[in-house]
C-alpha cells in the first residue's frame, strides 16, 4: 500500500483548521477518562464539591483500596473473567483457524458448508431458543456457556480463510511433493505465513470475550461466577437505584457506592485495555483492512 | 439401447467413485471442519430449529420442541399489543436517525485525518481515537453519564459559569441526540478506520494532476477524494439500511433510565424486557425475534441484490467463490 506524498512547504489556513479540529476530538475523546481518573482519585467530598476538576484536589487511594478490601466480589471477577477470556480465545482460536483453513481448501461439500455457515451469521433464533438451548444443555450458570456463545465468528473464520487462500500456490505444491499431506501443509506453511492475521483474530476474540456482558448478564446469576463487566453494571446500577430510591438518606451505604468508587471500579476494569492498546493497536488496524479492502 | 444404458451406468458409477476419492483425498480437511461444525449444529442452527417456539405455546414440561401448535396467534398478538408495534416504529425511526446523524461521521473524520500532517502524531491521535471502540457500553456508558447527568462534569461547568443546567439524559429528544453523540464518540474513530484504508489506495497522480490544474485542497478532496469513496459510502449505507431492525441494543440498554426508556424502547429492549423483567410468554418472545430477524434478513439480501447491482461485486455470492479461486 502506497502512502500518498503531497510536498507542502508551508502550514496553511487549511493545515490549521484540520490541526484544531482533531486536536479538539482528541480532546473530547480524553476528557471523560481523565476525568473518571481524577473522580477515582478524589475524596467523596472533594467530587460532591467540585464535579468537574483537572486534578484531584483531595488526592486518595482510598476508593481504590475500599475496593480492593470489600469482599472478593471485584477479584473474584477478574479472576472469573481472565480465566473465561483465555479459554475462550484459545479454544475458538483452534476451532476457528482449523475450519478456516480448510475452508480454503477445495472437498465436495464446500459450497454448501460454507453457505450454511454464512447463512447463520445473518440470522439467529433469537434471545428465547438460544437461552432454552442453554438450559437444555445444561449449560446455564456455567463458564462454558457464556465461552460457547462467544466462542466462533463466522466472519473472523472468512478473514482467516482469505489470509490462507493468499499463500501462493507454489509453497503448498511444493511441500505436497515433499510428500506433505494437508494436515502438514497447514501445520508447516499457513500458520508460520499468516501469523500476523492470527494474532489480529487472537486480539479480536480476547477483546470480545473480555467485554462480552450479555449473556453473562442472563445466565450467570451465581454471585462467584460473575464477570468484570456484569460486575460493574450490577456497582452502577446499585449506585444509580440509591440515589434515585428510599436508601439515599442512608450515608453509609451510599458512601459505598460513591462515584470515586465506581470510577475506580471501572478504571481497574479499562486499564489492562489502556494499557496494551497502544502497543497491539497496529494489529487491529490491519485486521480491519484486510477485512474491509478485500471484501 | 442396452448399450448406452450400460454406458451412462458406468460413468455414473466412476463419477461416484471419483466422488468418494476426493472426500477421501479431503480426509483430513473434514476432520479440521468437524469441530467447528459441531458447533455450528449446537449453538446455531438447534437454537435456530427452536424459532418453531414462535407457532407454539411453550410449556416447561413439553420443552421447546415439544409444547403444542398455535398457528399464528403469537404473530397476530404482535400487530394487536401496541407496545410491541410502538418499538417496531422506535426501531426504524431511530435507525434512520442514526444513518443521518452517525453515518457521515467516519468518512469526514477518515478525510480530515488523512489531510493532517505529521506522521507520528497522526498515528497517536488515531490511536487516541479508535481506542473507545474496545471498551464495552457498560463502561462507557457509566463514564459518560458521569459527565452527562443531572448532577455531573458538564453540567456542574455550567453552573459555574452562571447558565442553566441541561437534562442531557433525563429528555427524551435530548437523550436520542447523546445517543446520536455519544456512539460518534465511541465508535466514528474506529469506523473511519475502513474509509482511510480506501484513501490510501487513491492513485497520488490524481492529486498531482489535480494540483497542476490549479485545485485548492479542498477542491482535491471534493474532487478526487470523495468521488473515490463514493462506491464504499454507497455500499456501506446499503448495508446499513440492511440492518435497520438493529438500532443499537449494546447502548441504549446500558444508558438509558426510568425517565427516557420510554422513548427509545427499540425491539431488542422490548424482547429483553418483556422476557426477563414480567412473566415470560416464550412463545410471544420468540415470535416477536423471528418478525425482526425475518425482516433484517429480507432487508439483508435485499442490501446484498443491490450492492452486487451496484458494484458488480456482492459482499457475498456463493456461486462465484470456487471459481475464482481455480483461476488463481
Amino acid at each position: 500500500m502506497k502512502k500518498l506524498k503531497r510536498k507542502r512547504k508551508k502550514f496553511s489556513k487549511l493545515d490549521i483548521a484540520v490541526s484544531i479540529i482533531m486536536t479538539f476530538l482528541v480532546v473530547v475523546i480524553i476528557i471523560p477518562f481523565w476525568n473518571a481518573i481524577v473522580i477515582s482519585f478524589s475524596t467523596n467530598e472533594a467530587y460532591i464539591n467540585n464535579r468537574f476538576s483537572l486534578w484531584p484536589s483531595e488526592f486518595t487511594l482510598g476508593n481504590y483500596v475500599a475496593i480492593l478490601s470489600r469482599g472478593k466480589g471485584l477479584l473474584t471477577a477478574y479472576g472469573n473473567t481472565i480465566w473465561v477470556s483465555f479459554i475462550g480465545t484459545l479454544g475458538g482460536m483452534v476451532v476457528m483457524t482449523c475450519a478456516a483453513y480448510g475452508f480454503s481448501r477445495r472437498f465436495p461439500g464446500r459450497r454448501v458448508l460454507f453457505m450454511i455457515s454464512i447463512f447463520s451469521m445473518y440470522f439467529g433464533g433469537g434471545v428465547v431458543p438460544t437461552y432454552l438451548n442453554l438450559k437444555n444443555l445444561n449449560l446455564l450458570n456455567t463458564f462454558t456457556g457464556v465461552i460457547m456463545l462467544t466462542l466462533v465468528s463466522v466472519s473472523h473464520i472468512i478473514l482467516l480463510m482469505k489470509g490462507f487462500e493468499a499463500v501462493p500456490k507454489e509453497l503448498e505444491e511444493a511441500a505436497m511433493i515433499d510428500g506433505a499431506n494437508d494436515l502438514d501443509i497447514f501445520r508447516i506453511v499457513m500458520i508460520p505465513l499468516n501469523k500476523p492475521t492470527l494474532a489480529t483474530i487472537t486480539l479480536f476474540t480476547f477483546v470480545s470475550l473480555w467485554n462480552d456482558w450479555y449473556w453473562p448478564m442472563l445466565t450467570l446469576t451465581d454471585n462467584n461466577k460473575l464477570l468484570l463487566q456484569v460486575y460493574v453494571r450490577n456497582i452502577i446500577k446499585a449506585a444509580d437505584s440509591m440515589t434515585t430510591g428510599l436508601a439515599a438518606s442512608d450515608s453509609a451505604i451510599n458512601m459505598s457506592f460513591s462515584m470515586g468508587i465506581q470510577m475506580a471500579t471501572i478504571l481497574v476494569v479499562i486499564v489492562p485495555v489502556m494499557c496494551i492498546y497502544p502497543f497491539v493497536q497496529k494489529h487491529f488496524v490491519k485486521g480491519m483492512y484486510v477485512g474491509s479492502v478485500k471484501m | 439401447m442396452k448399450k448406452i444404458g450400460k454406458a451412462t451406468g458406468k460413468a455414473a458409477e466412476k463419477k461416484q467413485n471419483t466422488l468418494l476419492m476426493e472426500i477421501w483425498k479431503a480426509k483430513y480437511i473434514y476432520l479440521l471442519l468437524i469441530p467447528f461444525v459441531i458447533w455450528l449444529i449446537m449453538f446455531s442452527y438447534v437454537p435456530m430449529a427452536g424459532v418453531v417456539l414462535a407457532f407454539k405455546e411453550f410449556n416447561a414440561i413439553d420443552g421447546m420442541f415439544g409444547s403444542p401448535w398455535v398457528g399464528l396467534k403469537h404473530f397476530e398478538r404482535i400487530f394487536s399489543t401496541p407496545a410491541a408495534v410502538k418499538s417496531i416504529i422506535t426501531t426504524i425511526t431511530l435507525s434512520f436517525q442514526r444513518i443521518l446523524f452517525e453515518f457521515p461521521a467516519p468518512i469526514i473524520l477518515a478525510i480530515i485525518t488523512t489531510e493532517m500532517r505529521g506522521k507520528k502524531i497522526k498515528k497517536v491521535f488515531q490511536t487516541v481515537l479508535t481506542f473507545p471502540h474496545f471498551l464495552s457500553w457498560i463502561t462507557v456508558s457509566a463514564i459518560l453519564v458521569s459527565i452527562f447527568s443531572e448532577a455531573g462534569a458538564l453540567n456542574s461547568v455550567l453552573t459555574a459559569l452562571g447558565l442553566d443546567t441541561i437534562p442531557f439524559l433525563s429528555d427524551g429528544p435530548l437523550f436520542k441526540a447523546m445517543l446520536f453523540i455519544t456512539h460518534n464518540w465511541k465508535e466514528m474513530g474506529w469506523a473511519s478506520i475502513i474509509y482511510m484504508a480506501t484513501i490510501s489506495t487513491i492513485d497520488p497522480g490524481l492529486y498531482e494532476a489535480a494540483e497542476i490544474d490549479g485545485a485548492s485542497r479542498l477542491k482535491q478532496i471534493w474532487h478526487v477524494t470523495i468521488p473515490a469513496l463514493l462506491p464504499l459510502i454507497s455500499m456501506r449505507l446499503i448495508m446499513k439500511v440492511g440492518g435497520v431492525m438493529n438500532a443499537g441494543f449494546s447502548q441504549i440498554f446500558n444508558m438509558r433510565n426510568a425517565v427516557v426508556a420510554d422513548s427509545v424502547q427499540i425491539l431488542d429492549a422490548y424482547i429483553y424486557d418483556i422476557t426477563f423483567r414480567s412473566i415470560p410468554n416464550y412463545g410471544f418472545s420468540t415470535a416477536v425475534g423471528l418478525f425482526k430477524s425475518i425482516i433484517n434478513f429480507m432487508l439483508l439480501m435485499l442490501a446484498n441484490q443491490l450492492v452486487g447491482k451496484m458494484t458488480g461485486e456482492k459482499m457475498w455470492s456463493f456461486e462465484k467463490r470456487n471459481k475464482k479461486k481455480g483461476v488463481k
